[in-house]
């Protein structure tokens, strides 16, 4: 077995390096960063602008009440800037005339309607503060007793999605869009390199050596792994940026729903890996890797439009052909995490659609492995399926 | 330690591609696997190293049946490129190394030295891809040879080489015979490599037409022909000898066929004694006669001689 495993991974690591270094890979890697970062940092760009909202207050604004804001200004990215009027109607004149934002006159709080958002509610909050540490101080509080209970603060707010709201079941969408494409790369890649080793004639120099088992797995796994961190490159700065900052949310439930993708994205590859595998072994050219793998390529794209549709346009996660799809082994790693983001699947359908296409994966690499072993000895021509499933090779 | 193939048949489908085929390889010993394109050869390499299952027969290695593990320390060089067109020369001999079970840093040194020794020592870094026909030829050998194997099998080694590489691999391939090697390569450029083979074994049609040592087949055989330049016309001493016949007889050369059992010495003694004999000489087959001679009268088109 450590023999097995020293081969495989000796292919593995040779395959995972050629990949890196291949020109294709630095290019997809420098597309999708740039769609990543572009995702995060272009709405930052168009936002750049530090809002600034003005007080206007009859004579001099309150210190306190200036110092309060200002707190207020460095935890909500605002600055705040004052104007003074002599009489309430000069103060409330600078709000509808567009110079102030909020107007503070005695008890009464002029706000513009058109572009005061949430702020009138931060001076009002901070007027009260301020009042309330007077009273406190004036009933005979120390400073630090009024510190102490101005430091109070509210429960920290966290956002509950509904289990079937748009936002999750657009994230479920674009998993759904995201596996997809993933696997449809992965796969043709796979294909492509077992096709090149076959055109090359290097595979009959390595199955004098490995296993067609050791070979496939190898290959497969390095793939496996170069398209996890292209999906990583594409997901990390969306997950920082989600991370460390305020105004950058991935919806409330998106985080299981991630995971999730993460296991079917496994599974799936797991299914369709070993069958690109297989496929890229049928060619006599290279050229020919497109047309061997549009049956597989087809099968994984009818999943996901069938899955779309009965999930999400006809909005029946619970129905027939949902349940169908999500359980298939074949469509099941895209149609499962659509449906889940769609609403609430039971565990023990979750359950059962993993291990049945978990099955079905040992099974594809006992049937790929034949179909790969044999297809790579036949050339001269495009091999045929029944070729190498019939007689002995 | 002796290679055996043994009765060795294999068919793809309905054809038969191997019929009980049997030979050995001698270590220390060059063996040509010869035929034409079609004959069986990949198909009988393929078997002996693992790739394929025999219908029928056995590969035997040091008395008893070949194991896995016994073709790790092999080498095989496949009739086209096996090699990486992306990855760098040096990085290419040292995977084919690990994966015949050698350490990185012996598999590295090994590397480095062979292709030192084939001239390839400025080209480490080089995309395989970048390199020209033959130095790739040269590289797909070192592949073959890096973890200094026990038996070498090479497919077709010299086919589309100039002159100066076919000697440049034959030298390399005597010098790996005279370290105790066990050597055999396939070719269907029978005349070509009729100067390296020590041992031969011919296939026609998956069938063994002819095989032995060299020397002995070529000098057994009764298609003998011996050359003279005899300044004389009368040919009246060719009399004695009724086995012999005239292959051609023009002015500077007189070319007679001598069957087994006729001394060609005798026949040169009666042709000194017409008149003076200026230059003579006793023509053994070729390789490809022989072949022709063993395998029967049908044309061979993909048959080559050089």
């Amino acid at each position: 077995m450590g023999s097995w495993w020293r081969g495989t991974a000796l292919v593995f690591q040779r395959a995972t390096v050629e990949t890196l270094r291949s020109r294709a890979f630095r290019i997809l890697t420098g597309v999708l960063l740039l769609m990543s970062l572009g995702a995060v940092l272009v709405p930052q760009v168009l936002a750049q602008e530090t809002k600034t909202y003005t007080v206007a207050t009859i004579g001099a604004a309150p210190p306190e009440l200036v110092s309060a804001l200002d707190a207020s200004g460095r935890a909500g990215e605002f600055e705040v800037e004052y104007v003074t009027g002599a009489t309430r109607d000069e103060v409330r004149t600078a709000v509808r005339e567009g110079d102030a934002t909020v107007a503070l006159a005695g008890d009464t709080l002029y706000a513009s309607s058109t572009s005061a958002g949430s702020f009138p509610a931060v001076v009002a909050q901070a007027v009260v503060s301020v009042r309330v540490a007077r009273q406190l101080a004036e009933a005979g509080l120390t400073p630090e007793q009024v510190g102490s209970l101005q430091g109070i603060r509210p429960p920290t707010q966290v956002s509950v999605g509904d289990l079937h709201n748009e936002a999750r079941g657009a994230v479920g969408l674009a998993m759904g869009l995201v596996l997809n494409l993933a696997l449809l790369y992965a796969g043709g890649t796979i294909a492509t390199a077992v096709a090149t080793e076959k055109s090359t004639r290097i595979s009959e120099v390595l199955l004098a050596v490995l296993r067609p088992g050791q070979i496939l797995v190898g290959t497969v796994l390095a793939v496996g792994v170069i398209t996890l961190v292209e999906l990583l490159v594409l997901g990390a700065p969306l997950a920082v940026a989600a991370r460390i900052r305020s105004d950058f949310a991935l919806p409330a439930v998106a985080t299981t729903d991630i995971a999730l993708a993460v296991v079917w994205f496994l599974l799936g590859f797991a299914v369709y890996g070993f069958l690109f595998a297989a496929a890229g072994a049928l060619v006599d050219k290279v050229t020919e890797v497109n047309t061997v793998v549009q049956p597989i390529s087809g099968m994984l794209l009818a999943g996901y439009l069938l899955s779309f549709f009965f999930i999400v346009m006809e909005d029946e996660a619970h129905g027939f052909w949902s349940v169908f799809l999500s359980m298939f082994p074949l469509s099941a790693p895209v149609a499962m995490p659509l449906r889940w983001a769609s609403g609430e699947v039971p565990v023990y359908q979750q359950a059962v659609a993993m291990a049945l296409t978990a099955a079905t994966a040992v099974g594809l690499v006992v049937l790929a492995s034949t179909v790969y072993r044999r297809a790579l000895l036949v050339t001269g021509h495009r091999v045929r399926i029944r070729e190498v499933m019939g007689g002995a090779v | 330690m002796k290679l055996e193939i043994r009765d060795v048949a294999h068919t793809f489908g309905d054809r038969v591609a191997l019929d009980g085929v049997s030979f050995e390889v001698v270590p220390g010993v060059l063996t040509g696997l010869l035929g034409p394109n079609g004959a069986g050869k990949t198909t009988l390499m393929r078997v002996m190293l693992g790739v394929l299952a025999p219908l029928r027969g056995e590969v035997r290695y040091d008395g008893r049946p070949v194991r896995p593990e016994d073709r790790r320390h092999w080498g095989y060089m496949p009739q086209e490129r096996g090699l990486y067109p992306g990855m760098p020369a040096g990085e290419q001999v040292v995977y084919f190394a690990r994966l015949h079970g050698l350490a990185r840093t012996e598999a590295e040194h090994k590397a480095r030295g062979l292709l030192e020794e084939l001239g390839m020592a400025d080209r480490w870094r080089d995309r395989t891809d970048k390199l020209s026909g033959g130095l790739q030829q040269r590289l797909q050998l070192a592949t073959a040879l890096v973890h200094e194997p026990d038996v070498i099998v090479l497919d077709e080694p010299f086919a589309g080489l100039d002159p100066v590489a076919v000697a440049s691999l034959s030298e390399s391939l005597r010098q790996r015979a005279r370290q105790g090697c066990s050597v055999v390569f396939s070719s269907h450029q029978l005349d070509l490599v009729q100067d390296l083979c020590e041992d031969i074994t011919m296939i026609d049609q998956g069938r063994t037409v002819l095989a032995g040592e060299v020397a002995t087949l070529r000098a057994e055989s009764g298609d003998r022909q011996l050359r003279l330049h005899v300044e004389t016309t009368s040919r009246e001493w060719l009399g004695r000898f009724p086995d012999v016949s005239v292959v051609s007889d023009q002015a500077d050369e007189l070319r007679l066929a001598v069957p087994r059992g006729t001394d060609p010495l005798e026949v040169l003694d009666a042709a000194r004694a017409s008149g003076p004999v200026v230059d003579f000489g006793l023509d053994l087959p070729t390789l490809s006669q022989l072949f022709l001679a063993a395998a029967g009268p049908q044309p061979r088109k993909s048959m080559k001689v050089a």
